[in-house]
């Protein structure tokens, strides 16, 4: 169960027989095959590993066997943001039980240079992105000879494909879903990279679906996991934005005016008036009356508004499949399900507010008569309330003409709450963490989404598949890691020879489910055409001496270009639709990208990149490489 | 299953497997008991691989001592003199193994292997073998299949930059999800005996050439009294005069097993470390696959070669005579 044919991959010049003599070392059996002249260029490999998960772990291994960065010259450098927990261990086997809480580079790297000591290996704890260039500058990716991604995520990968791109390095990119597993090499100027060639985005439920109108445990689920996210981090961190701030805070809320501010307004103001928490019974009255909203109140007013005979605008029923006729619940303490809602929202609500939980929460008869305490206000549904019904709809907050006043009014009540805090008065958001399963987190997640599936006859589900989902947790076992990075590695050789064509590597599929193991040449970049010149995303042109604008507008105009709008990142510095703009034309690039970009050059940096939007003289719009202004 | 749950730390410590292959699976596992033979890097990756997956245990065999050649492959064997002095292979690996699962039950179990008689292969749910000639190939497969109960058998074998896995399952009932529904399978597998011997006219043209190459440089040890992998370059005369027997027997072309496969193979004794992750990572599979009883098995040869990057599937058996 294979394709495509053989081709012979060993390396690309003819080498001298004594290359492959066997030099006594470890690396014999790969001298024998590949020669002592590449063994050494494996040795004194820079190398970039992102990510020191199960993927980092494999290849570490591999990396140490093959004798990778294990020369005078090499390094390897790794870097993860994630620490070990449990879970883990079933496949990153650098890991063990004690070394549950540690950062997951540093220990990775250690025991790697136990199974070879001549690693250079430098462990880092920084996640990759546009914050950290930083760390990950200039120097430190122009050095590297190749970067392997070791990630679990599509943003990551994204991002180490763009600075690829932008270095002209090489990336070994790999992922495993279960039993499954896909290698792809990108190689400068030679294949595509990562970002050509996307998987459709996922499809996400219409925000109605999720708000009014669920059908399945999955619009349940991702309602249960926003509510939480809402209700448990994002409030109180606006909470602590308000009180750090306040000042800043009204004015940045005054500016906005629309109906998102005030909302993120009445909620700040829920926290610190009408629902503030100081003892455990407020936090008990809190879950309580959040039961009675969710899945009592909020369900009578949506079947007042659309009753079971409603009709839609066509005489349709409105109530017609995929949509669920909800009933309210009945809150009652002899039901656990119940029960074990409050426990878990009243603790969270508890954290968040820095009060310490009672030991009598543990005994039912005691919790019970705390719960039975709390008054209910009764509640009667209102005419003329707006429920969203278009899937099309992105937001739910319905704007109105006043919110600008109603925003004032908002913030003059919060001066009021604010001077009766004690000072320094801060609430603890809470980031959702599903593998610690003593911190209510999956408990509350699971009992908000089921206790919804019941109002809408949805079948509930137990907290296992419930973390599954709500956690977007990746199934992994430890057979199609190995086998990824195993060939990964294989291509790594061909990557440091350095002379291979595309049709030499390989990007492979497997399911060792099925068993399934099938191979393909990697794809070569999309050509751009312009006259005698031809490029790919992998080019940029490079202009040096300092130009001006003009003089940049000019260089491309040689070529048959007709520039028309110039960026720095996300900033404007040209556009010929703007007659002020004619004034810059004869400042020099960099000094228009510091005044109106306000851009940070640093004092090692020597050029800066600008984007060119292009017509050629039939204004077709010509999609010109990225421009390397060279002004030291 | 038997009423018998995972315990909470299993439950948590196998999250994300069990979200692949099942609770029930996953109890079997756990009741699982391995035999393997010959630590080379490819069996390392392997144990590796089924330790982690938490069998119930995990017996290794091999009496020979860690030399540095083993160092250039196994990373079950740290170089640490004072570590491995005086320790054979198994019982260095299974030093490392035993820190990656402290669930797992694994250990050394030293003889020569050609002497252990069928009661003790009965222990198994699977056997494991690499570095075997061809006549203890035969027999130990021999005593697996005299078991009533199935005991599932493999070799695997790498030699540079190519690997070879056999299965063989006996009569094989096993379930497969399609979709919905889940089905009931069976299948016959041929024991190796039986496999080498059908005629190589008989296969067709396409089967891999590593295939006929692994069978002559097989012959070629057990008829010059070698270990498995003692061979040099120096052995190419003598290796292609067999290939011409072989293959005048068998009525078949000399160039269907080309000079420079069989080149390499002699020369390439040594494993090479993405190989062995490859197909330690197969095989792995194979033997879970086996012991929970789902999904559809390799039958009944895998080749793999670095140098084209190809993974054949080739089933090898009598052809169903047809009726």
């Amino acid at each position: 169960f294979f394709y495509f044919d053989s081709v012979e991959s060993l390396p690309a010049e003819p080498l001298d027989p004594s290359d492959f003599k066997p030099l006594n070392s470890r690396y014999d059996a790969q001298i024998s095959v590949f020669g002592s002249k590449l063994q050494k260029k494996l040795e004194d490999a820079k190398v970039f590993m992102v990510g020191s998960g199960a993927l980092g772990c494999e290849f570490l291994k591999n990396l140490a066997l093959m004798g990778v960065s294990c020369g005078s010259q090499g390094k390897l450098t790794i870097t993860d943001d994630d620490v070990i927990e449990k879970s883990n261990l079933s496949r990153q086997f650098l890991f063990r039980d004690w070394n549950i809480g540690q950062a997951k580079s540093t220990v990775a790297a250690s025991a790697a240079a136990s199974i070879n000591p001549r690693l250079k290996i430098e462990a880092l704890q920084n996640r990759v992105g546009p914050e950290t260039e930083g760390v990950f500058n200039d120097t430190f990716w122009e050095k590297l000879t190749v970067v392997i991604n070791a990630l679990d995520n599509v943003n990551a990968r994204l991002y180490v494909d763009q600075r690829c791109l932008y270095f002209q390095k090489p990336l070994l990119e790999s992922g495993t879903l279960g039993a499954k597993c896909n290698t792809q090499m990108v190689i400068p100027h030679l294949t595509e990279n990562y970002g050509a060639s996307r998987d459709p985005p996922e499809k996400q439920a219409p925000m109605c679906t999720v708000h009014s109108f669920p059908h399945n445990i999955d619009h349940c689920l991702t309602w249960a996991r926003s509510e939480f996210e809402g209700l448990l981090e994002k409030t109180p961190a606006e909470v602590n934005a308000y009180l750090s701030n306040p000042v800043e805070y009204a004015s940045s809320m005054k500016n906005a005016g629309d109906a998102q501010a005030k909302d993120n307004l009445e909620r700040v103001l829920e926290c610190l008036d009408r629902e503030k928490c100081e003892t455990f019974q407020d936090c008990i009255t809190w879950a309580r009356l959040r039961f009675e909203d969710y899945f009592v109140n909020r369900v009578k007013q949506l079947i007042f508004t659309f009753p079971e005979e409603a009709a839609t605008s066509t005489g349709a029923p409105f109530w017609s499949a995929p949509k669920r006729f909800p009933h309210p619940l009945q809150f009652s303490a002899a039901d656990t399900s119940h029960l074990n809602f409050i426990i878990a929202a009243s603790i969270l609500r508890a954290e968040t507010f820095g009060i310490s939980v009672p030991d009598w929460v543990k005994n039912p008869k005691m919790l019970s008569e705390a719960v039975d305490k709390v008054i209910v206000p009764d509640f009667q549904p209102r005419e003329g309330v707006k429920i969203e019904t278009d899937e099309k709809a992105a937001s739910l907050s319905a704007a109105s003409v006043d919110d600008a006043a109603v925003i004032n009014e908002l913030l003059l009540k919060l001066e009021l709450c604010r001077n009766n805090l004690p000072s320094g008065f801060r609430m603890k958001p809470i980031s959702f963490e599903k593998d610690d399963d003593t911190n209510y987190h999956m408990d509350l997640i699971a009992g908000l989404a089921n206790m919804r599936a019941r109002n809408y006859s949805i079948p509930e589900v137990d907290k296992l598949k419930a973390k599954f989902i709500a956690g977007r947790i990746i199934p992994a076992i430890a057979t199609s890691t190995a086998m990824a990075t195993g060939l990964v590695c294989l291509e790594l050789y061909k990557v440091l020879d350095g002379a291979h064509k595309v049709e030499d590597y390989r990007n492979t599929f497997a399911n060792l489910a099925l068993p399934l193991f099938s191979i393909a040449e990697p794809v070569p970049p999309k050509v751009m055409k312009h006259r005698d010149m031809s490029w790919t995303v992998w080019d940029r042109w490079i202009l040096k001496d300092n130009p001006t604008l003009r003089e940049l507008i000019q260089w491309l105009k040689d070529k048959g270009l007709n520039a028309y709008s110039i960026s720095y990142g996300s900033c404007l510095l040209f556009n010929s639709m703007f007659p002020r703009h004619k004034e810059r034309l004869d400042k020099k690039v960099v000094d228009v990208a510091r005044e109106i970009a306000k851009a940070e050059l640093p004092p090692y940096r020597s050029h800066l990149d600008v984007v060119v939007a292009c017509e050629d003289d039939d204004d077709n719009d010509i999609d010109i490489p990225q421009v390397s202004i060279y002004y030291g | 299953m038997n009423g018998e749950e995972l315990t909470e730390q299993e439950t948590a410590l196998y999250d994300r497997q069990i979200r692949v292959w099942g609770a029930d699976a996953q109890r079997r596992l756990s009741k699982s008991h391995i035999l393997v033979y010959g630590m080379k890097g490819t069996v390392a990756e392997f144990c590796k691989n089924i330790v982690l997956a938490g069998v119930g245990s995990v017996t290794l065999v091999d009496d020979r001592e860690v030399t540095e050649e083993a160092l250039s492959a196994n990373f079950l064997i740290l170089p640490d003199e004072n570590l491995y002095h005086g320790k054979t292979l198994a019982e260095v690996c299974c030093d490392s193994l035993k820190e990656f699962n402290p669930m797992v039950h694994v250990s050394v179990e030293k003889g020569d292997i050609s002497t252990f008689g069928v009661e003790f292969f009965g222990k198994f749910d699977a056997v494991v073998i690499s570095c075997c000639s061809l006549a203890k190939k035969k027999l130990i497969n021999q005593k697996c299949r005299k078991l009533p109960k199935r005991v599932a058998f493999y070799t695997v074998d790498c030699r540079g930059t190519c690997g070879e896995i056999f299965v063989d399952l006996k009569d094989y009932k096993y379930s497969k999800k399609k979709l919905e529904e889940t089905d009931e399978c069976q299948l016959e597998f041929p024991s190796f005996e039986d496999t080498i011997s059908v005629p190589w006219k008989a296969l067709p043209k396409r089967v891999s050439k590593l295939y006929f190459a692994m069978r002559v440089i097989e012959q070629f040890e057990d008829a010059e009294g070698r270990n498995p992998g003692e061979t040099s370059i120096a052995d190419l005369p003598g290796v292609l005069k067999l290939r011409k027997e072989l293959c005048e027997t068998n009525s078949v072309n000399e160039s269907q097993i080309p000079d420079a496969l069989l080149e390499r193979l002699l020369i390439g004794t040594s494993e090479y470390p993405p190989v062995c992750a490859i197909i330690g990572g197969i095989l792995g599979q194979e033997v879970i696959k086996a012991i929970s009883g789902k999904g559809d098995p390799l039958k009944n040869f895998f080749f793999f070669d670095a140098m084209d990057g190809k993974g054949l599937i080739e089933d090898i058996s009598e052809p169903k005579p047809v009726s």
